[in-house]
């Protein structure tokens, strides 16, 4: 059951792939809103290029020796993969079944550019020494133990490390 | 994604989230959103398109300077293949 049920999410999310206005559909009705009223804010203190730049992403990215995401949990999990700033783009990969992910299997950068990211250090830009993978589909329970534990102590670990801004990425 | 920028926010750390949906971003706004017209999967650009991908970050860390309001967002003008993507690291084109 478990098998089929993993392989109809990746299924849909071929479809998605082929045809995003589903995706925009199911983003549109299918999720409950978490609006905008009481968004926080942080002003730069200092220009990006002279940042220390963190990435996180929700396209499921975690380094080849982490555990996998739990990809059997229907509601989804909440939980991240610390991803060094200094890992090779061969030692990373992704688990999600809630988007079709052939394109980043074959070059990371399409959802998580930390390559991109080490290139653009003559222009000042330097790179957080970690940076956070999360796996995007959370519901429920988990969308609550995302909110509660695992976003605050990634956030908590990007104050430690020093990071001036991060860049959120989707799948 | 939008909640856990929030939450990178509280703690001072600026953020700036990419998106291929725009009904998501609508759905759970970042406090700084950039929608980018590209395929789901591929947010950054084409496997091995190295100067599109570097352009695209680059815009989006721009975005730390252009959004200046809580929940505002940015649409980058590329249109995948149709476009021209001028590398940052090109002299003279990337510092703004």
């Amino acid at each position: 059951m478990t098998s089929l049920r993993r392989a109809w999410h990746q299924l849909l999310s071929s479809w998605y792939t082929r045809a995003p206005w589903w995706a925009a559909l199911y983003a549109r009705w299918g999720l409950a809103p978490v609006g905008a009223a009481v968004l926080p804010w942080a002003a730069p203190r200092v220009p990006f290029h002279h940042g220390r730049i963190a990435l996180v992403t929700a396209a499921g990215v975690h380094p080849r020796s982490a555990p996998a995401f739990d990809m059997e949990n229907p509601r989804g999990d909440a939980s991240f993969r610390e991803i060094p700033g200094d890992v090779a783009a061969s030692q990373l990969m992704i688990t999600h079944d809630y988007y079709d992910h052939a394109a980043a299997d074959r070059d990371v950068n399409t959802v998580f550019p930390l390559e991109r990211l080490r290139e653009l250090a003559p222009l000042g830009v330097r790179v957080a020494p970690r940076h956070f993978g999360f796996m995007g589909h959370v519901l429920d329970a988990e969308r609550e133990r995302l909110t509660r534990e695992t976003a605050p102590e990634v956030a908590r670990r990007l104050v430690v490390d020093g990071a001036t801004h991060a860049v959120f990425t989707p799948g | 994604m939008g909640l856990i920028a929030r939450e990178v926010e509280r703690h001072g750390i600026p953020t700036v989230a990419l998106s291929v949906l725009p009904a998501a971003t609508a759905n759970t706004p970042a406090p700084r959103n950039v929608v980018v017209r590209f395929r789901l999967g591929q947010v950054l650009g084409e496997p091995g398109a190295v100067v599109q991908q570097r352009r695209v970050l680059w815009d989006a860390l721009g975005a730390f300077a252009v959004i200046t309001r809580p929940g505002g967002v940015i649409e980058l003008p590329y249109r995948w293949k149709r476009s021209t993507y001028v590398d940052p690291l090109a002299r003279g084109t990337g510092v703004p």
